[in-house]
């Protein structure tokens, strides 16, 4: 079945590796992630002020795009992306005032009607694909390796966008035991990263990095399981960074969900981009037997 | 001016002028024939050119100009030689935009995913608003274009780019401050040096060159009688009439 | 008068016929003419065979020499230059080289002196007319020839040129073309041109008018643009000196008779300046807008033929300017855009000339003299169209090429051909598009050696505005050539000539003396050369003004 996605810049940039082994688990789940058409960056950060309309053009257009390639869902990748275009989507369903703005500024569009469903990649694998469904596939469990989830911000805050409970959620703890591993549950799970202090102030988001990471090795985690591609650079480039700050002190490695679905539906190694994180994930992969 | 053999008048003066229209430049208001470009309408109002005319050919952008209709409520762009003149155009020409260009080298860049958005880091002001792609008189996805350099599809942002003769009107308008013409002519610069394959068959030629090879031919060419080289001249194959396609000796 | 798809009703009726025929055509091989052939037709219908359209200089190093009408009107009328309001002692400018001309040659020979002859930025002044780049060069939509395939080689390249040129070229600057041209194209690409290719990264290369084999590299039919952006970025992040909007409008020699730089006239505010050089390179281009002959032309708006003028004024000679370059396909209709070309690459990429029954007359690739000829023949014979404001021509079958290539060749590789047509509500992948010969280029000028020098000593000279690469005759793709090959080699001469230079009083007698001798030859005429402008304001306007601020 094919399934529009829209990838946000990220997954084409610094993110590829996401992209590249969510299209490979999807296929292999049954589902072809089809890349939208013209699309465009999504805004980044959504605007909370009420009179900032036009921070949202950059949303909605690309809601438009969907209608116009005559779907009503799409999925989405990147926790950033997830968050704005929900965001904007809500507010639009709140506000036909300001969706009339907007239409009528986008003169050359054809107008927003309101249809499109945004999903993020993994609440589709919870509530289409079905854990229980995916637990069935899986080929390599992968038995003996602690993983910490990590949730971060976007995919939570505010509640209204949130893809599970704020507070505690579960969906990558569920995940994780789907695929036979173990959780390592913490208390940081919902912490922020840095976010785009990552820019201006390195070293704060390297403190982070190393705090989140520490709870993490000092409870036996083997690596952190994340979905939000800034919360991976940030863990993964400025936790290596930290390292060189703190004496002797060493990050713990941090894959995708979308990777550690694919190592245990038993996907080729190679095509997962494993080698670039900056914190090789490879010895501990190949320690627990995940991979030879 | 001498007799000549072309029936027909010099370019800039139509051998009948048939009915005006009444146009308005900076307001002021003249009659000009129907069916001029708004280029040569400007002139016959008594107009001459120093800026704002380059090419009179749709290539070099200097005539970028901004119209509105009467009452009409949107405002329209255009090359002031590539558009005929309307009842009621309310016109000026912009000759000239203030869009720095970054310096760099070529040499030392690599086509990488942010090679684009480390020289022109204002593209990811972009709020994907259009505004850009709507005043380009060359038709041009140029918010696609942007988009496109920011994500670091740098062979994409060069195609859709191409047409792009920077006349500077998108770069007036973007509420983001972006130079859009600057950073497309990266991305193509990017995209023909590095992206775009090798040409084999020019590098064996450059080969041969250094070796020397040519040089006595075309020598032995330059010294020869004119009959001869005529002759050779009117036994050449033409590759485009099929002369080379059975093997024919090259 | 109805207008059908653009078109007034009675052109439809004979595009119908197009339409009808099309089919048949496709099939049809109209036979290059011979060279007998060729010459009968040049003879009876080109103007370079006419009588009235040329005549005897009566002055200057040309002499009773015939040049075309509109070149020696300029030649026998007075300087624009008033000497005695410049003084020579004040220098504003001080440099090693002055460009005169911000196109194509001028540009790449800066960007050759400074990064090859290593001659520092600040010691480089290019000044231009208009803005930098506004030049023919930018304009070139066909493409640029080099001999880069196995069944090509630069020997053949030299013979097409040559014979192209009816054997009038210099030899070795023939040459010169033909070898360099390979290197030149491996320049483009280091500096990041995006030549059209195919999938395994050859160039996608067709045949122009008069070239046997296929060599025309392009860039889709924005070939000039590409290139001439591409070297126009390189020079402004080396940041080479460019004054813009800023004419040399005499050459300045010093007391030995040595070209020693010249005047720049800011044309936005009336100054002059005195630019002193060692060398000076001049890359002033054609002269389209001179219309020669009354043709309408390709044109830019500053191609006015002042490069020629102000050399002769210094005393060096010209050549081969009894013939220029009238293209075969400018375009005749709408009335907006005569004069305007139509690229040859349309009928390269398969299009065939048509005239109004529909039938073919020539095959569609001669030498463009040839062409032309042809063309304005079939319209004498009355087998053209007339346009509803007088304009002759015939039909080119431009939906020939989408049925040839497929549907949507004429889009991608005629972008710019198309959104012409277009915006005049033409489509030309489904209608012919209209065409009659137009002042194109001009084929001779200042005479050069193969290092680019002049008959003057100190000055330079590449590109549109010399005379002998191409004899009197210059076939399609060699001009972007011509001003990448001697560009380059007008800058790194330049750069060795000036280490040796010494410059020594300078001096504006030449403009003085040349004055006198139109006096003494009782020579008058109402205009004062170089005009540096042509001028189109309306005839009514004119006759009106006043002369008061
Ligand atoms: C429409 C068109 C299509 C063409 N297509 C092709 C093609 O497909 N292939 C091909 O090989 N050739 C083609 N040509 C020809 C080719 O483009 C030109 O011959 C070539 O580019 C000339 O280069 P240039 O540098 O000598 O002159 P230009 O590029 O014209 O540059 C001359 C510059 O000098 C400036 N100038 C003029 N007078 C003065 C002055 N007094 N002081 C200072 N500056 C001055 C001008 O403004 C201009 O900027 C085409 C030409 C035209 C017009
Ligand atoms: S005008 Fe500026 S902000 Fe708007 S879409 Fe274009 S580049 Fe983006
Ligand atoms: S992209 Fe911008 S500069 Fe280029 S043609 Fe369009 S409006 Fe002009
Ligand atoms: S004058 Fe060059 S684009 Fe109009």
């Amino acid at each position: 079945m094919d399934m529009l996605y829209y990838p946000g810049c990220t997954l084409k940039t610094s993110a590829k590796n996401l992209e590249a082994s969510a299209i490979a688990i999807a296929e292999k789940l049954g589902y072809k992630l089809v890349e939208m058409d013209d699309w465009n960056c999504c805004g980044v950060v959504a605007s909370l002020t009420s009179d900032d309309l036009m921070h949202h053009l950059a949303s909605l257009r690309n809601l438009i795009r969907v209608e116009e390639q005559g779907q009503d869902k799409v999925l989405v990748l990147c926790d950033m992306c997830y968050n704005t275009l929900k965001q904007t989507d809500i507010r639009m369903k709140a506000s036909q005032s300001d969706l009339d703005t907007l239409n009528s500024f986008m003169d050359e569009e054809s107008d927003y009607k309101n249809t499109v469903k945004i999903m993020h990649f993994l609440e589709f694998l919870r509530d289409e694909v079905g854990f229980a469904t995916l637990k069935k596939k899986v080929k390599k469990p992968l038995k003996g390796l602690r993983v910490m989830p990590y949730y971060g911000c976007m995919l939570l805050r505010p509640r209204e966008v949130a893809i599970d409970d704020a507070e505690d959620p579960r969906i990558l703890s569920d995940l994780i035991k789907a695929l036979g591993a173990k959780v390592v549950d913490n208390p940081y799970k919902i912490e922020c990263c840095g976010s785009y202090r990552t820019i201006d102030q390195k070293e704060l988001t390297s403190r982070r990095a190393k705090s989140i990471s520490s709870y993490a090795s000092t409870h036996d985690a083997d690596l952190i399981m994340l979905s939000c591609p800034l919360c991976q650079y940030n863990l993964d480039v400025r936790g290596k960074e930290a390292e060189s700050m703190y004496d002797g002190y060493s990050q713990l490695p941090t894959l995708y969900f979308t990777q550690l679905i694919a190592l245990a539906l038993g996907l080729d190694v190679e095509s997962l981009g494993l080698d670039s994180h900056a914190v090789d994930p490879a010895p501990i992969l190949r320690k627990r037997g995940v991979i030879d | 001016m001498t007799e000549t053999d072309v029936e027909c008048a010099k370019q800039d003066e139509p051998s009948q002028v048939t009915a005006t229209v009444e146009i308005f430049i900076m307001g002021k208001r003249y009659d000009v024939p129907i069916g001029f470009t708004i280029m040569k309408a400007i002139e016959f109002a008594g107009y001459q050119y120093i800026r704002s005319c380059g090419c009179r050919a749709g290539f070099c952008g200097a005539c970028a100009t901004v119209y509105r209709k009467g009452q009409e409520q949107k405002l329209h762009f255009a090359l002031a030689c590539q558009c005929l003149v309307e009842e009621g155009m309310y016109l000026v020409q912009i000759p000239f935009v203030p869009a720095n260009k970054a310096l760099y080298d070529i040499n030392d860049l690599a086509p990488e995913d942010n090679t684009i958005l480390t020289i022109y880091p204002e593209i990811a002001r972009c709020v994907s608003c259009n505004t850009c792609t709507k005043s380009c008189p060359q038709d041009i996805k140029v918010m696609m274009y942007i988009q496109n350099s920011l994500r670091g599809n740098i062979a994409k942002a060069a195609e859709l780019s191409f047409d792009c003769i920077q006349c500077g009107l998108c770069a007036m308008r973007c509420p983001a401050d972006i130079k859009h013409y600057h950073v497309s002519q990266l991305a193509r610069r990017l995209r023909g040096k590095y992206i775009d394959p090798e040409s084999k068959e020019l590098n064996a030629r450059l080969k041969e060159l250094e070796e020397g090879k040519y040089m006595d031919e075309v020598d032995e060419m330059m010294s020869m009688d004119r009959d001869i080289i005529l002759n050779l001249y009117k036994k050449r194959k033409i590759e485009a009439q099929g002369d080379l396609d059975e093997g024919a000796d090259a | 008068m109805k207008i059908i798809d653009g078109y007034p009703d009675y052109m439809m009726e004979s595009i119908k016929l197009v339409e009808q025929k099309r089919e048949k055509n496709l099939k049809i091989d109209v036979p290059a003419l011979t060279m007998e052939g060729r010459e009968k037709v040049l003879k009876a219908y080109h103007p370079d065979f006419m009588d009235s359209t040329k005549r005897e200089v009566k002055l200057g190093p040309n002499k009773g020499e015939m040049i075309y009408n509109g070149i020696v009107d300029l030649l026998e009328s007075k300087s624009i230059l008033d000497t005695k309001s410049v003084d020579l002692t004040k220098i504003h400018y001080d440099v090693d080289i002055l460009i005169i001309g911000g196109g194509g040659a001028g540009t790449v020979a800066a960007l050759f002196a400074h990064e090859v002859g290593g001659v520092p930025k600040d010691k480089i002044l290019i000044t231009t007319k208009l803005r930098h780049g506004d030049a023919n060069s930018m304009m070139a939509q066909g493409g640029i020839q080099a001999a880069d395939r196995p069944v090509d080689s630069p020997t053949i390249h030299y013979l097409d040129i040559y014979g192209g040129g009816h054997f009038t070229n210099k030899p070795e600057l023939a040459k010169a073309l033909a070898m360099d041209a390979p290197r030149i194209i491996k320049w483009h690409l280091d500096l990041g041109v995006m030549y059209d290719r195919m999938e395994n990264g050859e160039f996608q290369e067709l045949s122009g008018g008069g070239t046997s084999r296929n060599r025309m590299h392009s860039a889709k039919d924005y070939s000039g643009m590409e290139l001439m952006r591409n070297i126009r970025d390189r020079a402004r992040n080396l940041e080479i000196p460019v004054l813009e909007f800023c004419p040399i409008i005499e050459l300045l020699l010093d007391d030995q008779g040595i070209v020693s730089g010249g005047i720049a006239f800011n044309m936005e505010t009336d100054e002059y300046y005195v630019i002193r050089s060692k060398v000076t390179i001049l890359a002033t281009g054609g002269s389209g807008r001179l219309h020669l002959s009354n043709y309408p032309t390709t044109n830019h708006y500053g191609a006015t033929g002042d490069g020629l003028v102000m050399a002769y004024h210094a005393g060096a000679n010209l050549k081969d300017l009894d013939t220029i370059q009238i293209h075969p396909t400018g375009d005749a209709y709408p009335e907006a855009v005569v004069g305007i070309l139509s690229t040859e690459k349309i009928r390269g990429l398969g299009a065939i000339p048509l005239n109004k029954d529909g039938d073919p007359f020539v095959f569609p690739l001669e030498p463009r003299d040839v062409e032309s000829a042809a063309f304005i023949q079939e319209c004498k014979k009355g087998k053209g169209l007339v346009t509803p404001t007088g304009m002759p021509g015939v039909w080119l079958d431009s939906p020939m090429i989408d049925i040839i290539h497929g549907k949507g060749t004429i889009e991608t590789k005629l972008a710019g051909e198309y959104r012409k047509f277009k915006r005049f509500d033409i489509d030309m992948t489904k209608h012919p598009i209209f065409v009659y010969p137009t002042y194109h280029y001009q084929n001779g000028g200042v005479e050069i050696n193969e290092k680019t020098e002049t008959a003057l000593p100190g000055l330079l000279a590449a590109g549109e505005v010399t005379g002998g690469v191409h004899g009197k005759n210059r076939l399609m793709g060699n001009s972007l050539l011509d001003y990448n090959v001697f560009g380059r080699r007008a800058g790194l001469h330049a750069a060795e000539y000036i280490k040796t230079r010494n410059v020594g009083k300078l001096s504006l007698k030449h403009i003085d003396d040349y004055n006198k001798k139109l006096d003494e030859l009782n020579i008058k005429s109402d205009i004062k050369a170089p005009i540096l402008l042509p001028e189109y304001r309306g005839k009514e306007v004119l006759a009106r003004a006043l002369d008061i601020l």
